[in-house]
């Protein structure tokens, strides 16, 4: 049988130009300087079969060309050599409600995300009521999306998402968001893919979700592939880049602001999250057992009730080693009117991190749970020092040693 | 009969269609009702908008160049005439106006769904020939009922001038649609080519009243001036001031035909050509 993807010998450079060219005038008066471009290299001589029903892993750090892979995969990019080739129909969830219209009620954005997936008005009709039940939207049928939460606005669009047959199915990790039940729900329905033998691609950070689900995980780095094989096996090989890479982290990069969605205005949004040292001065390098502060300043767009902080903190490649938030530790940060400014700390009074990189995320939602407002994931990073005292791993416990030395009375005195 | 208990909680997939022009064309419609329903939505008149606009336009042209200069005296049908122009040049200014702006518009589709992406430029000039299809209509119907609608075997041209118009706006929107991702001054440049055009092509006057020959034939060259004339021509009666372009012209008449063939030839071949690219420069 054939393979249900081949990918061979992929080839992708990006040429970015170090100055915004698409202008006449900048053209007519730059006509000699049509060479400032910067190359870089996204995917290098990159080859690979998919067997039908595989689920494969694709793992990497930031920038190692795996969203190009992906973009390749699913015809948005087109090879400047070698080819990926799927056999079969596949859908794609690089991100989900792709061409939903927010001024468009849920059923009329039913007919079009679903046309965008090659399914016609004639096909949709019998299934829209199906589409709203599975979304658990049947009450908002002829609501505008706009109005919808963005909860409700994934769901609706994983439930059409889904609707196309397909024999491949390619995933970047869109799908952390919604509540906890609708999550189980995505969950349930991947799995459900998995027991159907379809084959499928997932992007992803997260090692557990990696490991838990992939066959097969390509790591990638710099645009080639450099491990290739069970999740057990290819994992740790992750690890160690991601060490490496980690003390990329320590050049102070600029943050990359990634909000959860750009489009809607938050109810209540982030203006500045910074990390503080015992002095109080803004910094990204801490020792271990150093004082800690992350210092988030909030604004309130639109009147809201009570709402929720939460703030976690990752290793450099996404593992969560820690998150709370401020029902959790029962801190109310009461309903505020729209203007009103809001200031958040969190203290950590010793940090317990070993030397490596790390990344903090910050949210707000209401109490429930289902209304993210927003979301920054890294909203700072920042560095352990290596104080080169040996402690090995991730965090320092603490503990307490305690040695007892019982002296044998007898045999002691015989060797005197 | 025979009742399958659906499972909870799960949704069952469904089988995309064979034909991928079939899937093309649903989109195509989805994408050109919805911009056309977008367009209209929110506001108090919606769609009568979209007829008030051209009837405004003829409104003060009939003010400006009928009354007041005096363009179309000895024609006593002129404001017919100018009727119909005007409702054809409205949907070409409109509808290549709004397809510079397909592609570049919809970056956000373009990055992260595949989908052919004429698809964009199609349903976009779809959604304008919707408007189109409606006012013409409107105007012929309103026309013919007053009498002022003069059909004869030369009306049986109409639909296939209506054609080649479609052919060449298409055409010029695949172009201005995918050139306009890389070159945003282009914009600018057709705004002025179109007001060019716009006089160019005798709108708002008889195109009779180009008195010189050299100039008659240089404007008679583009096809935008041949199909309101030819319009005109095949639906209203013939005056000393309303003639076929075939006998303004002669023979050139060949040529802004060809252009309109040609024009979409060359949007088609453009576009292609520029199509892998959208997705990196958007």
């Amino acid at each position: 049988m054939n393979p249900v993807v081949e990918v061979s010998h992929l080839r992708k450079r990006f040429r970015l130009p170090l100055d915004k060219s698409n202008t006449l005038k900048y053209r007519v008066t730059h006509l000699r300087s049509s060479s400032r471009y910067r190359d870089l290299v996204a995917l290098n001589d990159v080859s690979f079969d998919i067997p039908s029903g595989q689920f494969l892993g694709i793992a990497g750090p930031n920038g190692c060309g795996k969203s190009t892979l992906l973009k390749i995969l699913c015809r948005i990019y087109k090879a400047d050599s070698g080819y990926a080739r799927v056999n079969g129909e596949f859908s794609a969830f690089l991100e989900l409600g792709v061409g939903f219209n927010p001024e468009l009620t849920a059923r009329e954005n039913i007919f079009l995300g679903g046309a965008m997936l090659g399914l016609t008005r004639a096909q949709l009709r019998d299934k829209v009521d199906e589409v709203l039940a599975f979304a658990e939207l049947e009450e908002f049928a002829e609501q505008k999306l706009k109005n919808f939460s963005s909860g409700m606005q994934v769901r609706l669009a994983f439930s059409v998402a889904i609707l196309g047959q397909t024999d491949l199915l390619v995933m970047d990790e869109v799908l952390a968001v919604g509540d906890a039940s609708f999550q189980e729900k995505c969950f349930d329905t991947f799995n459900r893919y998995k027991r159907e033998g379809k084959t499928i691609v997932l992007v992803s950070h997260n090692l557990g979700s990696l490991e838990e689900y992939c066959d097969r995980v390509l790591l990638l780095n710099q645009g080639a592939i450099v491990a290739d094989g069970p999740a057990a096996e290819v994992i740790p090989t992750y690890h160690r880049m991601v060490a490496d890479h980690a003390l990329a982290v320590e050049r102070d990069l600029p943050v990359e602001l990634s909000r959860a969605d750009p489009r809607r205005s938050p109810a209540v949004g982030f203006v500045s999250v910074g990390l503080l040292n015992g002095s109080g001065q803004n910094t990204r390098r801490f020792d271990t057992g150093s004082e800690m502060t992350l210092d988030m300043n909030l604004q309130v767009h639109r009147t809201v009730g009570d709402f929720v902080c939460g703030v976690a903190i990752r290793r450099a490649d996404g593992l969560l080693l820690s998150g709370t938030n401020t029902l959790l530790d029962n801190v109310t940060i009461s309903g505020l009117l729209a203007g009103d400014t809001v200031s958040v700390r969190y203290t950590i009074d010793s940090l317990p991190l070993l030397a490596g990189g790390y990344l903090v995320q910050v949210s707000v939602h209401d109490v429930g749970g289902s209304d993210i407002y927003d979301w920054i994931d890294p909203a700072a990073t920042f560095h352990i020092n290596d104080l080169g005292d040996g402690h090995q791993g991730l965090i320092e416990l603490r503990g307490r040693w305690q040695v007892d030395e019982t002296e044998d009375v007898l045999v002691r005195s015989a060797r005197q | 009969m025979t009742v399958v208990a659906q499972e909870s909680g799960t949704l069952e997939a469904i089988q995309r269609p064979k034909s991928v022009f079939q899937r093309n064309v649903n989109l195509v419609r989805e994408l050109s009702i919805t911009s056309f329903k977008l367009k209209y939505t929110g506001s108090a008149l919606g769609y009568v908008w979209s007829l008030i606009k051209p009837l405004m336009l003829f409104g003060i042209m009939f003010l400006v160049f009928s009354i007041l200069l005096r363009v179309g005296k000895g024609d006593t049908d002129f404001p017919v005439q100018l009727l119909i122009a005007i409702v054809a040049w409205t949907f070409f200014t409109e509808a290549t106006a709004t397809a510079m702006n397909a592609v570049a518009g919809n970056g956000d589709l373009i990055r992260k769904a595949y989908f052919p992406r004429w698809i964009l430029v199609v349903a976009s000039t779809t959604s304008a020939l919707l408007t189109f299809a409606i006012n013409t209509t409107l105007v012929l119907v309103v026309t013919f009922a007053l009498g002022d609608l003069h059909l004869t075997l030369r009306s049986l041209f109409v639909p296939l001038f209506y054609l080649e118009l479609i052919v060449l706006v298409l055409g010029l929107s695949l172009l201005l649609s995918s050139l306009f991702v890389f070159f945003r001054d282009l914009g600018h440049i057709w705004e002025i080519v179109s007001l060019v055009l716009f006089y160019g092509s005798g709108v708002v006057f008889p195109f009779m009243l180009i008195k010189s020959q050299t100039l008659l034939d240089l404007a008679g060259l583009n096809p935008v001036a041949q199909i309101i004339q030819d319009l005109r021509y095949s639906l209203v009666v013939s005056s000393p001031l309303n003639h076929s372009m075939v006998s303004l012209i002669g023979a050139l008449e060949v040529v802004p035909i060809m252009l309109s063939v040609t024009l979409f030839g060359v949007g088609f071949l453009v576009f292609n050509k520029l199509t892998p690219k959208f997705a990196e420069s958007l």
